[in-house]
């Protein structure tokens, strides 16, 4: 007789512990897991990149078969979060706007300049639907070359950066 | 952080002061892979090179690598690859490797971002970091680093083949070649570089053949405006000439003159006639005109249609179909109303303009100059207004699609909905969004009842002006009471067409970008067509020729990467492979969907290029895993690829393909009309039907794209046993997941990531105990399960 699923058996996580994050001579993420075996390179992968940027790290080999999850970076050592954690920031970019400076355009395409937590930059949009309007006043953008900006909630921008925005959402 | 010069902000000033804010942030100015180094940099570099060593290679980023926005420097020489990074302070940190300890360049595409790495013996390193933008000028820089090694590492050549980028000219523009600026992803075209004189023109020639009809309408407008600016001056004759005299007269005690009364009938016969004869020349033009549009209606939209057959699928595939609908729809009505109507509404009303402005002229001019005065500010609010009304209604209109969104996901899903309770989840989302679409609603409302009262006020003032000057200019005998009635009644006449006009730039601007978009169809050519020299083949014998195939949809990644093989005319090849791997995209070379990036394909030893279409794709016959059907009967159906085929014909292939027993079950027969995408036949059903449409053609090249994927067990052993006759003799491309569809495959076909994993017959590959092997073994367990 076969168990009955439980579903929170199914997903499986890495023990944080026994998890070891370095980096091999290539400059490549090596995970050492639970059961000894030594992988690089690694990928690490945000399995909500949006809404829990470091919960749920899904580890991928090479194949980008998934060699396990990671349920919160928090909980590796010190070492291994900040290897992983360095890694993440490079593999999502996402500069944080502050500030708009001006927004300007017709016919669905917009020329945006903004400050962002990554310094001063100028990005183009196609259309209205490259925005995404989440709760909370977040917002999504994902200019023409296909990076991305993120507003944490654009309810706190100065006045005239909201006035700018709200044309577009 | 910005140790080095200039901040990026700084340089948006300076760019912005100097002129035009586009041209300091043109792509394809960035483009090259061979910057101009400044100044700083150059100094530092005398200091690495040798001597008669050149920079090939120059490339700036704009990340650095802490992330910030910024610009490192990539440069290649024929000896070493430099990187120059500003994160070094003060100077940047440098990092130097010799061309013949590279073993790979890798591009790491990321997030938002990319990187370039170094690979050699000992260890890697990264070199640059760049956004998304810069990603082509990366792509196409590291090929040409390759060769550089290459060159120092010539055992190494083979190698760097695989990085090969093909520039495919089909693919679609983000960014306007002229102006940089990107390009609307509903539009294709830059409307910033639209010409809007020779889409004028363009258009116009559309128009031409049908003056004998337009001409005579324009003239029949120019006569109406003209008429119509006529009553008041009727009216002013009126009051001048017949009813102050008579007033005066009485006021006087003088009789009043006894022909006054035939005279007062005169004018007021003239009044009518004029009316009556505006009336019935606008019917007869507007008749005239509406005739003129719908001909050009109809011959554009049969000319896109027609053009649009013609091209080939990479333009579907870019485009949305409701996007390429809205063009043959919508813009193509679009510019009939501007064609027909918007041009001869300007001339007709700036003539009506001019004809007032003439005779107020010529009556008072002083007082003429005072009843314009108050015009520029109308001009300006309903410019202006015109502009902001255009913004809430947009939201508004977005808002009410919210609508149509969460209505088109809820209805036909109504039973997800029911079966998981989520009753209230859509309810709550609809109201959020009827609540918005009622705030939309309130925001155009306050614009509106606010547009009224200050229009009134605006075209107020112009009467009170005429009271004013026109009144004094009365006092002093400059005036009579009969021409400061013709200005106030020139004065309401004046507004429409005033109006009209300050709208006159958006309908032009939307006019031009619908024309663009319609003569984009148009002047789209077809990136697969039959070359000039093309030959027939009328009897093909069916060979297949895969020699050397690279193929990319994207030229981003290659969906076919160097595949060879031939087949023999009349032998079944089973397509194997996971999805992705390419199975599909090399049917579409077969039928010439697509052509091949690199290499070739030989048909019966011609190359398929250089075969007519119409007789190639005469030869091939499709059965796909969701069959098409168009809405008709189902001998329509049938009979699709064959149209002169006869009754027999048609019963014959239906039977062939095990679909004749039920189709005489329905009670039309042959006659039932399946509804659009055959709504009302079964999975299954349809499936034969598109066999049977086969079976007619009699191709020689026959394509099963996963044919029995979708139907049950009892209906693919039917599907099976009509395939199995219909493939006798035929050269046949089969796709299938389930491997049991494959038992006829004289040969199989394992495809990897667009390359061949294995060929061989079903024994050899088992016996060689591969992916094929693996896949067999899994494929046969899984059956047994089925089984219990």
């Amino acid at each position: 007789m076969k168990q009955p699923i439980r579903i929170e058996d199914e997903a499986q996580f890495l023990d944080p512990k026994l998890v070891k994050i370095s980096h091999n001579q290539f400059a490549e993420l090596q995970a050492e897991l639970p059961d000894g075996s030594v992988h690089a390179p690694v990928e690490p992968v945000r399995t909500f990149p949006l809404t829990q940027p470091d919960q749920y790290i899904s580890l991928l080999d090479a194949q980008k078969n998934e060699l396990g999850l990671i349920e919160d970076i928090n909980q590796l050592e010190r070492a291994d979060r900040t290897l992983l954690a360095e890694e993440l920031k490079k593999c999502y970019f996402m500069p944080k706007i502050t500030r708009i400076y001006s927004l300007e355009g017709q016919f669905g395409v917009t020329q945006w300049e903004a400050e962002t937590d990554s310094g001063s930059v100028f990005f183009d949009l196609r259309s209205r639907n490259d925005i995404t309007s989440l709760s909370g006043g977040r917002v999504l953008i994902k200019d023409i070359d296909g990076n991305r900006y993120e507003i944490v909630n654009y309810h706190q921008l100065d006045p005239k950066s909201i006035a700018l925005l709200e044309t577009q959402i | 952080m910005h140790s080095g010069g200039f901040s990026r902000r700084d340089m948006h000033r300076m760019a912005r002061s100097t002129g035009r804010r586009s041209n300091a942030r043109r792509p394809d100015a960035e483009m090259t892979i061979l910057e101009e180094v400044p100044a700083a940099l150059q100094r530092q570099l005398e200091s690495v090179l040798e001597e008669k060593e050149d920079i090939k290679i120059a490339i700036s980023t704009d990340l650095q690598f802490d992330g910030s926005y910024g610009k490192d420097w990539v440069l290649a020489t024929e000896k070493r690859l430099l990187a120059f990074n500003q994160n070094g302070v003060p100077a940047p940190e440098v990092q130097n490797i010799a061309l013949e300890a590279i073993d790979e360049i890798e591009i790491r595409e990321l997030y938002g971002n990319n990187f370039m790495k170094v690979r050699t013996s000992e260890g890697a390193v990264e070199v640059a970091r760049y956004s998304k933008r810069l990603a082509p000028k990366f792509a196409e820089a590291t090929p040409e680093i390759e060769t550089l090694i290459d060159k120092v590492k010539p055992e190494d050549a083979e190698k760097s083949k695989r990085h090969r980028k093909f520039v495919d000219p089909g693919k679609k523009k983000i960014r306007c070649e002229t102006c940089g600026r990107p390009i609307p992803r509903w539009s294709d075209v830059c409307p910033n570089c639209v010409e809007k004189g020779k889409l004028l023109v363009r258009l116009l020639k559309y128009a031409i053949p049908f003056w004998k009809v337009s001409v005579p309408a324009l003239l029949i407008m120019l006569v109406i405006r003209l008429v119509g600016v006529y009553p008041p001056i009727l009216s002013k004759n009126l009051v001048d000439d017949i009813l102050v005299p008579a007033t005066m007269a009485m006021t006087g005690g003088q009789p009043v003159d006894p022909g006054a009364f035939g005279q007062l009938l005169t004018i007021v016969f003239m009044m009518v006639g004029a009316h009556v004869f505006t009336a019935v020349f606008s019917a007869v033009r507007g008749y005239m005109m509406t005739w003129v549009g719908q001909r050009i209606t109809l011959t554009l939209r049969n000319d896109a249609f027609q053009h649009m057959s013609v091209l080939s699928l990479d333009f579907y595939q870019q485009r949305e179909t409701g996007n390429l609908m809205s063009r043959i729809t919508q813009d193509v009505g679009r510019l009939r109303d501007f064609i027909a109507e918007g041009l001869q509404d300007i001339i007709g009303d700036s003539m009506a303009l001019v004809y007032m402005c003439i005779i107020m002229f010529v009556i008072n001019w002083q007082l003429a100059l005072w009843v314009l005065l108050p015009i520029p500010l109308i001009v300006l609010f309903s410019f202006y207004f015109g502009h902001k009304m255009h913004k809430v209604f947009h939201v508004l209109w977005r808002r009410y699609a919210g609508i149509s969104t969460i209505l088109a996901s809820t209805i036909p899903g109504i039973r997800v909905v029911k079966a998981f309770t989520r009753e209230k989840y859509e309810v709550d989302r609809f109201e959020e969004q009827t609540h918005q679409v009622f705030e939309g609603e309130m925001n155009a409302a306050k614009l509106w009842t606010l547009y009224q009262p200050i229009m009134t006020f605006l075209t107020y003032i112009g009467t009170v002006l005429i009271w004013l000057v026109g009144g004094r200019q009365i006092l002093n005998g400059e005036l009579t009471l009969g021409e400061i009635m013709l200005f106030m009644t020139y004065m309401t006449q004046f507004l429409q067409p005033v109006r009209t006009l300050a709208q006159m730039n958006r309908r032009f601007l939307r006019a031009a970008t619908s024309a663009e978009r319609v003569f984009e169809i148009l002047d789209t050519p077809p990136s697969v067509a039959s070359r000039k020299d093309a030959v027939d083949l009328p009897n093909m014998r069916g060979q297949v020729e895969f020699r050397d195939v690279f193929f990319s949809y994207d030229n981003e990644k290659n969906a076919i990467n160097g595949i060879s093989f031939t087949t023999k005319p009349g032998e079944m090849i089973g397509l194997v492979g996971h999805s992705g791997a390419g199975k599909s995209t090399l049917i579409n070379l077969v039928t010439r969907f697509y052509d091949p990036n690199e290499g070739d394909i030989l048909i019966d030893g011609h190359d398929s290029r250089d075969i007519e279409l119409r007789s190639l794709r005469g030869q091939i016959g499709v059965v796909l895993q969701e069959p098409f059907l168009f809405e008709g009967t189902v001998a329509d159906n049938i009979g699709y690829g064959k149209p002169d085929a006869t009754r027999q014909e048609i019963i014959a292939a239906a039977k062939a393909a095990n679909a004749h027993d039920f189709i005489i079950k329905f009670p039309d027969g042959y006659d039932t009309t399946v509804g659009e995408r055959g709504a009302r036949v079964s999975g299954g059903e349809r499936q034969r039907i598109s066999i049977a449409r086969a079976i007619l053609k009699n191709p020689r090249i026959l394509i099963l794209d996963e044919a029995t994927s979708s139907v049950d067990t009892e209906t693919e052993s039917r599907i099976q046993e009509a395939l199995g006759r219909l493939i006798q003799g035929r050269t046949v491309f089969a796709i299938a997941h389930r491997l049991s569809t494959l038992k006829h495959a004289n040969r199989l076909v394992v495809l990897k990531e667009g390359t061949i994993d294995e060929i061989g017959t079903h024994e050899e590959l088992i016996a060689k105990g591969g992916t094929y092997a693996n896949l067999c073994e899994k494929q046969t367990e899984l059956s047994k399960i089925r089984a219990w």
